[in-house]
């Protein structure tokens, strides 16, 4: 079985951002990257399905050279070669164009499946995956929480997650799967993982090898970003002044219903 | 030599992502004594590590003479191309597991280090092959818990002189063994005992060897008290050993060979000095993390209108943490570079210890005191830190101890 698997390099969730002078990207320096924590999902369900039915697995990422880091973490945990999109123009792109570069990498792949995360968790547009599979003509269910493939590899079974609840679909091979939490418990890049995967292979493909010149970053994007907001400061909170604790509870209460509506 | 390779880069990253999400949610119910051995397999398997520790040694031993000697000589280095193999004995691999384990909780590292690194070392350097397969390569794995037994109630610092525990020869050739040991780590669970006694060969000698012992639980006689309630470390159970005539067969006489005093006694300081070597290690995990945490705390801090870092009295206190901080981490590249270089320096390992030991205290202090009030609070993981460190000065020989090994050893080596 040919598996893929799409991943992102994003930073951390600890990671304190600031917006740059500009007001349209955040500063990358002094910035920890990682792996978007639904990429992971994305990982190890490709490994563990590469367990299950055999085959191969061929990570896909597309970023500067330090996204060779995580490419290399995808790898250590089994992983077995990996396509890095790698060069300055396709930075700078939308949705579309990220899309349209990582569905032509997957075409040299032929996948019978093809793992990503919901969403990334820098963006959180849940764009890329979603057009992917569209592009790549590729059957999908997004958000998913279970998955089972059928013994022959021809049909799957995914459980999502939707509004307060679920819905169970089929899909027919080739297909993506956008991977939510709770689908598997991602392992840890293993000692005997990281050393070998120094040699394994990491493909890098540019925008002309893809038949894609001009057509991808930048230069591909139908939407430009051009603000970023930073969180809006919290607000102090509020004393309640009354002369007994009776009275302090009742006004308590009061607010609680009045005025932020939470009773 | 002074920084991290890509390789190493991402094994203390493997490190320190399992020790943040698995270890540290357990640190409160690990200090209230729940035994860490389970999570400690666990970690290992996470990292590939025991299924790949137990196939490399025994890979080894399969080379290896009766007496546990490599057969043929010349390939300690490990063969080319075969990169796990040569990652396993990496002390700086070990060094970054164990900094990394003591960022989170120092005890645990303690813990994991006494049954693998000393228990399971020393049988692995000492034993023979029946010894190796039957307890060192078991201890290495964590199939078996592992603890070291030195010292006694009567017997700290002076611990050979004031030894007291014996083991005097029986009829059938083997030895029964009378005494009691503290402060032992993991003596309340720990499956197998390495434990040192003198040698009572029934002549009168008051000159008796000390050798090392490897005992079991189950043996009639042996037995164990209580946790004990501690300062710091708590996670890290500690233990009296009871010995009343514990009968053991000379098969369990640790290298099968009964020594002279001389011998026994450079062997036992060869293993104090191996265990004094992995103090640095936790000592850098203590001052990383405090550091970190303080630099952040003294961030986001504001009083008198801005962020405490603004104020040249805590400035000081982190340029003092970062010397710290770049002397530990320099000592403990040095410690590993000896180590695989095979020329260990026992000077340098007391003097190491002592000036890490120090140094850590010193920081997890400075950081509570950044912390102000919340510093003292355990939710604040600084106070766990600080409590744990100050063992550090104590275990593995007191800092005294270490200054009077360093000036024996320089007295020697400037005649």
């Amino acid at each position: 079985m040919k598996i893929a698997v799409i991943i992102k390099q994003t930073p951390d969730t600890e990671t304190v951002v600031k917006i740059n002078d500009a007001g349209n990207d955040i500063v990358g320096t002094g910035v920890k990257y990682v792996m978007s924590p639904y990429c992971e999902f994305a990982v190890e369900e490709a490994l563990r399905t590469k367990e299950k039915l055999g085959g191969e697995v061929v990570v896909v990422s597309l970023g500067p050279d330090r996204v060779l880091e995580t490419i290399r973490t995808a790898l250590a945990m089994g992983c077995d070669r990996a396509i890095h999109l790698k060069d300055p123009a396709y930075e700078g792109g939308d949705g579309q164009a990220t899309a349209k570069a990582l569905a032509a990498a997957l075409k040299t792949v032929s996948p019978d499946i093809v793992f990503a995360g919901k969403q990334a968790i820098d963006g959180d547009q849940s764009q890329v995956a979603v057009r992917v599979a569209e592009l790549a003509g590729l059957a999908q269910a997004t958000i998913v929480t279970a998955l089972e493939i059928a013994a022959d590899g021809k049909t799957a079974k995914a459980t999502r997650r939707s509004e307060g609840g679920g819905e169970v679909v089929e899909l027919k091979l080739p297909a993506l799967i956008s991977c939510e939490k709770g689908l598997n418990e991602p392992r840890y890049a293993s000692l005997p993982g990281i050393m070998k995967a120094k040699k394994k292979e990491v493909k890098e493909l540019k925008p002309a090898e893809l038949g894609l010149e001009g057509q991808v970053g930048a230069a591909g994007a139908k939407a430009k970003r051009v603000k970023l907001l930073p969180l809006a400061e919290r607000k102090a909170g509020r004393r309640i002044e009354a002369e007994t604790p009776e009275a302090a509870a009742a006004e308590l209460v009061r607010l609680l219903r009045e005025e932020a509506k939470v009773l | 030599m002074f920084e991290l390779g890509d390789q190493h880069r991402m094994v203390q990253d493997m490190f320190r992502q399992w020790c943040e999400r698995e270890l540290l949610p357990k640190v409160p119910s690990l200090e209230k004594g729940e035994p860490p051995y389970d999570l400690m397999r666990q970690m290992l398997d996470a990292f590939g590590m025991r299924d790949a520790l137990r196939a490399s040694l025994k890979k080894r031993l399969s080379k290896m003479g009766d007496d546990g000697k490599p057969l043929a000589s010349g390939d300690a280095k490990g063969k080319e191309g075969d990169e796990l193999e040569s990652a396993m004995r990496d002390p700086l691999i070990s060094f970054l597991l164990v900094k990394e384990m003591s960022r989170i909780s120092p005890g645990y590292a303690t813990s994991f280090g006494v049954s693998t690194g000393l228990a399971g070392f020393n049988v692995m350097a000492k034993g023979t092959k029946r010894q190796i397969e039957k307890y060192g390569i078991p201890l290495v794995t964590l199939d078996k818990v592992g603890s070291w037994c030195l010292s006694e109630p009567g017997s700290g610092s002076d611990a050979f002189g004031s030894m007291r525990t014996t083991a005097k020869k029986s009829a059938d050739g083997g030895y029964v063994l009378n005494g009691t040991k503290t402060f032992i780590t993991n003596g309340p669970f720990a499956d197998v005992f390495v434990l040192y006694a003198k040698l009572d060969k029934g002549d009168g000698n008051p000159n008796k060897a000390v050798h090392a012992f490897i005992l079991e639980r189950g043996m009639t006689g042996l037995s164990t008290g209580q946790p004990f309630d501690k300062m710091g470390m708590q996670d890290s159970p500690t233990s009296e050993v009871f010995l009343e005539d514990v009968h053991i067969p000379a098969e369990n006489l640790l290298g099968e060979r009964e020594k002279d005093p001389d011998a026994a006694r450079d062997d036992t300081r060869q293993n104090l000095g191996h265990e004094r070597s992995g103090i640095p290690a936790m000592c850098l995990g203590i001052i990383e993390r405090c550091y970190e945490l303080s630099m952040k705390y003294a961030k986001e801090r504001v009083q008198f209108g801005r962020p405490i870092l603004d104020f040249q009295a805590v400035q000081l206190k982190l340029a003092n943490m970062y010397i710290h901080y770049q002397n530990v981490w320099n000592g403990v590249m040095r410690l590993a570079w000896a180590a695989r270089e095979g020329k260990p320096d026992l000077a340098f390992t007391c003097a190491q210890k002592v000036y890490c030991a120090k140094a850590a205290v010193e920081v997890a202090m400075d950081s509570i005191q950044i912390h102000g009030g919340y510093g003292y609070m355990r939710e604040y993981h600084v106070e766990k830190l600080a409590r744990d460190a100050k063992m550090l000065e104590l275990g593995a020989g007191t800092t005294d101890i270490n200054l009077l090994q360093v000036v024996r050893l320089e007295r020697e080596r400037l005649t």
